[in-house]
């Protein structure tokens, strides 16, 4: 038995769903940001300390439980990779507190040919107006169990392959990416001081970048000197000061090495770290850098010389 | 779920200036900690700053920080008297590696305020002297006023060498003058016996290193205290990354070859 | 960490539009707040209390236009412990300087006719003439932000402006690039902070906040040449910054 969807009643499902949840519809295609934002938010506060009463309060999370309906394998797999990174090795209160208090819905476009890990529903198309539902966790056993769900003994079951995407079956293969990045680093590559010069070091990139998770911390005390929030907002490691300390020392003083260190990170420390790459291939970076700075050639090109480095004779 | 970004409060017990721009802040709490590690020290309102605790590690009734004035934090912390409240957490990341310290000679190197976990290292050192072969500690300031373990050294040198040196001395300063670098030459070294521990500015660690190379002692018996930017000081926010590792929890405290191939 | 000793705060201004006052207006409750934790000794605009002695803190916003105005701005420098500008004008220059001499000679002759000497001097931000302490910069200031660095001011921490460009507040308002539309924008290298209000509006970013420290302005200006004429980029680029030392591009 096969539980379907069908497409039309998608719309009369969140609907009834967001009797009991708090249902977020997202559509990549309407917004840069991807959905981390539910969970690290761009700025929140995390406690609020009231001088004259001395008390400290943690910032509360809504009653209500979250559901992100409509993400994408990519977005799921980027969710599942922050969710593994603020667990380990140090639980992430603020995150996790949001993260449990969430259901996640994904929407396939097209034929799942690998085993999804996060999330709790997945809609998988099947055929034109049907979708099929696969529930992974206990939660999403009960969504399933609304009226919209039919099962059906022998649904119309087509193939829709993956849309191919360069960048996502590069960003696959993460022990090549590991050893090509390091390697151009080590080596000095060229496209380092080709990227200072074009890169504008606005941000952008982690901003939309469904993985990239770097924060600062910040005190703020009302006007009235009533009380003082510890607030937390996105940074951007290619940001000026990422690396400044109080003292006035930048370790990355230049574009240069913070630009690197994003690459670093994404593809050298995490591989260390968790064993991925932490780029799902969205596409968002290359989409939405104004200064058109396009992921998949960098890596293509240090790949590219990064093999040729292993063929040419040594000496 | 423990909320590891909440901070206890704690009291403090005494402030008092250790130079003209350094305030020692005793801190009314026992601390288990491995001299080396850090705490995130804060004030609601003005955030918070890594310290690394100054005291021995067998204090069990307070633990001191030694506060330069430099940024918000630090700068919030000297305003401070006598029974206010500041917040602490952690102790985080790895101290000295003291079991492989064991049965060596050991030579400290600091400069500047590189000195809080170098002196709780002293006293550590000095509690389980009968353990360790000859220790050095050389320590620079830029001027007389500027030392730190002034009340210390006297108590310090009957089991440790100490040896100090200024850049700029006073016309009462009796001591030496000079880069602590130049200190070595005072120092009877075995190098196939001898750990080193530095801690202090990066300039002064790189030119000690080339020195303690020539003389044939390894990176690998050189453990350094890094200091980067930090702001969760639980791996999460990315500030304070070097190479592969994280400052916050692979360090503070690092073998020498483990980072000098580094790029930040 | 209260001041038991409230701070004497005087806010003055020279040429300009009085905008950024009206901003500090707006901040309706909170500026009662602050008014409660700091002495306002001094300013025109908002109370007859008119003091001449030392200030803790002066607001300067506008910018010298005349001698006459110089001179005070340099005995107000005299009095106080801290002199802040307050928006572009004080900080950049700003909209007055986009006019220099040659060309307000040039309206003076048609205006007055060739005998009228003007005694005017060109717009100048106020480092120019004195010691700056901080800038708080906009066109007009934003009354959060203002609010911020305020309390920051009173509870003696260090000032600072936040890390991000105006992209940042850009993105998360979901706005479309309009770099990447093809149309000139400075946001990537323009102080953020302003909560990205002009392209909210429809409008490009023309970093009325200061160019950010560090920003890779040959980068932007490789883009900008990409699709724009140098006269059109000089139009974003003069808009503010035309006689700004933060930004010279020239």
């Amino acid at each position: 038995m096969t539980v379907v969807l069908e497409k039309s009643n998608i719309p009369k499902l969140t609907e009834a769903l967001s009797r009991q949840y708090l249902v977020v519809d997202y559509e990549k295609d309407k917004t840069a940001l991807s959905v981390k934002g539910y969970f690290l938010a761009p700025r929140e506060k995390l406690f609020s300390f009231f001088s004259k009463t001395k008390k400290l309060s943690v910032r509360s999370s809504p009653k209500r439980k979250l559901l992100l309906f409509g993400l994408d394998l990519a977005d799921i797999e980027a969710l599942g990779q922050l969710d593994e990174i603020m667990t380990k090795p140090r639980e992430d209160y603020f995150y996790l507190r949001k993260r449990r208090n969430s259901l996640i819905v994904g929407v396939v476009e097209h034929s799942i040919t690998m085993p999804v890990a996060t999330g709790d529903l997945i809609l998988e198309k099947i055929n034109p107006s049907q979708y099929r539902a696969v529930s992974l966790t206990k939660a999403g056993q009960e969504i399933v169990k609304n009226k919209f769900f039919k099962k059906e003994k022998n649904p119309e079951i087509l193939i829709y392959p993956e849309e191919k995407s360069n960048l996502r079956e590069l960003a696959q293969d993460s022990e090549l990416l590991a050893e090509a990045v390091s390697w151009a680093r080590v080596k000095n590559h060229p496209i380092w001081e080709k990227l200072e010069k074009i890169c504008l070091g606005c941000g952008i990139c982690a901003y939309v970048c469904p993985i990239c998770h770097c924060f600062s911390m910040e005190d703020e005390i009302e006007i009235d000197g009533s009380a003082s929030h510890r607030c937390r907002y996105w940074d951007a490691c290619v940001l000026n000061n990422f690396s400044r300390v109080a003292g006035g020392k930048n370790f990355r003083p230049a574009l240069k090495n913070r630009y690197f260190n994003w690459f670093y990170h994404k593809f050298v420390r995490a591989y260390k770290e968790y064993d991925n790459s932490q780029c799902v291939g969205c596409g968002r970076c290359q989409k939405y850098c104004p200064a058109e700075i396009d992921i998949e050639k960098v890596l293509s090109e240090i790949i590219r010389d990064y093999e040729k480095s292993l063929s040419a004779p040594t000496g | 779920m423990k909320n590891l970004y909440q901070p206890q409060p704690v009291k403090i017990e005494k402030i008092e200036f250790l130079s003209p721009s350094v305030k020692l802040l005793r801190l009314k709490k026992r601390l288990n900690f491995v001299p080396g590690q850090f705490v995130l020290a804060g004030l609601w309102g003005y955030g918070e700053a890594p310290f690394g605790p100054a005291s021995s590690p067998y204090q069990k009734q307070y633990f001191d920080l030694m506060v330069r004035k430099g940024g918000t934090v630090s700068a919030a912390f000297h305003s401070l008297k006598k029974g206010d409240e500041i917040t602490v957490r952690g102790p985080y990341g790895n101290g000295f590696p003291l079991d492989f310290f064991k049965g060596k000679d050991i030579l400290m190197v600091s400069g500047g305020c590189g000195i809080p976990p170098i002196a709780s290292l002293t006293e550590y050192l000095i509690k389980n002297r009968e353990d360790f072969g000859r220790i050095y500690l050389a320590y620079g300031a830029t001027n007389p006023d500027e030392i730190l373990i002034k009340d210390m050294v006297d108590r310090w040198q009957k089991s440790v060498k100490v040896l100090l040196t200024v850049d700029a001395p006073t016309p009462d300063w009796r001591g030496r003058v000079g880069f602590v670098t130049e200190l070595i030459k005072e120092m009877k070294v075995n190098p196939l016996d001898t750990v080193v521990v530095m801690c202090g500015p990066g300039p002064m660690v790189a030119a000690m290193e080339k020195i303690l190379k020539s003389i044939g002692i390894t990176d690998r018996r050189i453990f350094i205290s890094e200091e980067r930017k930090m702001q969760c000081g639980i791996g999460k926010c990315q500030h304070c990354a070097t190479g592969e590792k994280y400052v916050c929890l692979d360090g503070p405290v690092f073998n020498y070859d483990e980072i000098d191939k580094n790029f930040d | 960490m209260t001041n038991d000793k409230k701070l004497k705060l005087g806010l003055f201004d020279f040429t300009d539009c009085e905008g950024c006052q009206v901003e500090l207006v707006g901040l309706k409750e909170k500026l009662l707040a602050l008014s409660e934790r700091v002495d306002i000794v001094n300013w025109r605009l908002g109370q007859a209390k008119a003091q001449w002695e030392q200030f803790d803190i002066a607001l300067i916003e506008g910018t010298p236009l005349t001698p006459g105005e110089i001179d005070l701005l340099k005995i107000i420098r005299e009095k106080s412990r801290l002199l802040v500008g307050l928006g572009t004008c004080a900080t950049l220059g700003g909209i007055p300087a986009i006019l220099d001499k040659e060309e307000r000679q040039q309206w003076y002759n048609k205006i007055y006719g060739p005998e009228y000497e003007g005694r005017g001097v060109d717009a100048l931000p106020l480092s120019a003439y004195v010691k700056i302490d901080f800038l708080i910069h906009g066109c007009p200031i934003s009354g959060n932000e203002a609010a911020r660095i305020f309390s920051d001011l009173i509870n003696g921490k260090k000032l600072n402006y936040k890390d991000y460009s105006v992209c940042f507040e850009c993105k998360l308002a979901n706005l479309p690039c309009r770099l990447l539309e093809k149309k000139p924008c400075l946001g990537p290298i323009a102080q953020g902070a302003c909560g990205a209000i002009c392209l909210k509006g429809g409008s490009a970013c023309y970093g009325c906040f200061g160019i950010k420290e560090g920003a890779n302005v040959g980068a932007l200006l490789t883009i900008l040449n990409k699709f724009a004429s140098e006269e059109e980029i000089e139009n974003y680029f003069s808009m503010f910054h035309n006689k700004s030392k933060l930004y010279d591009h020239r």
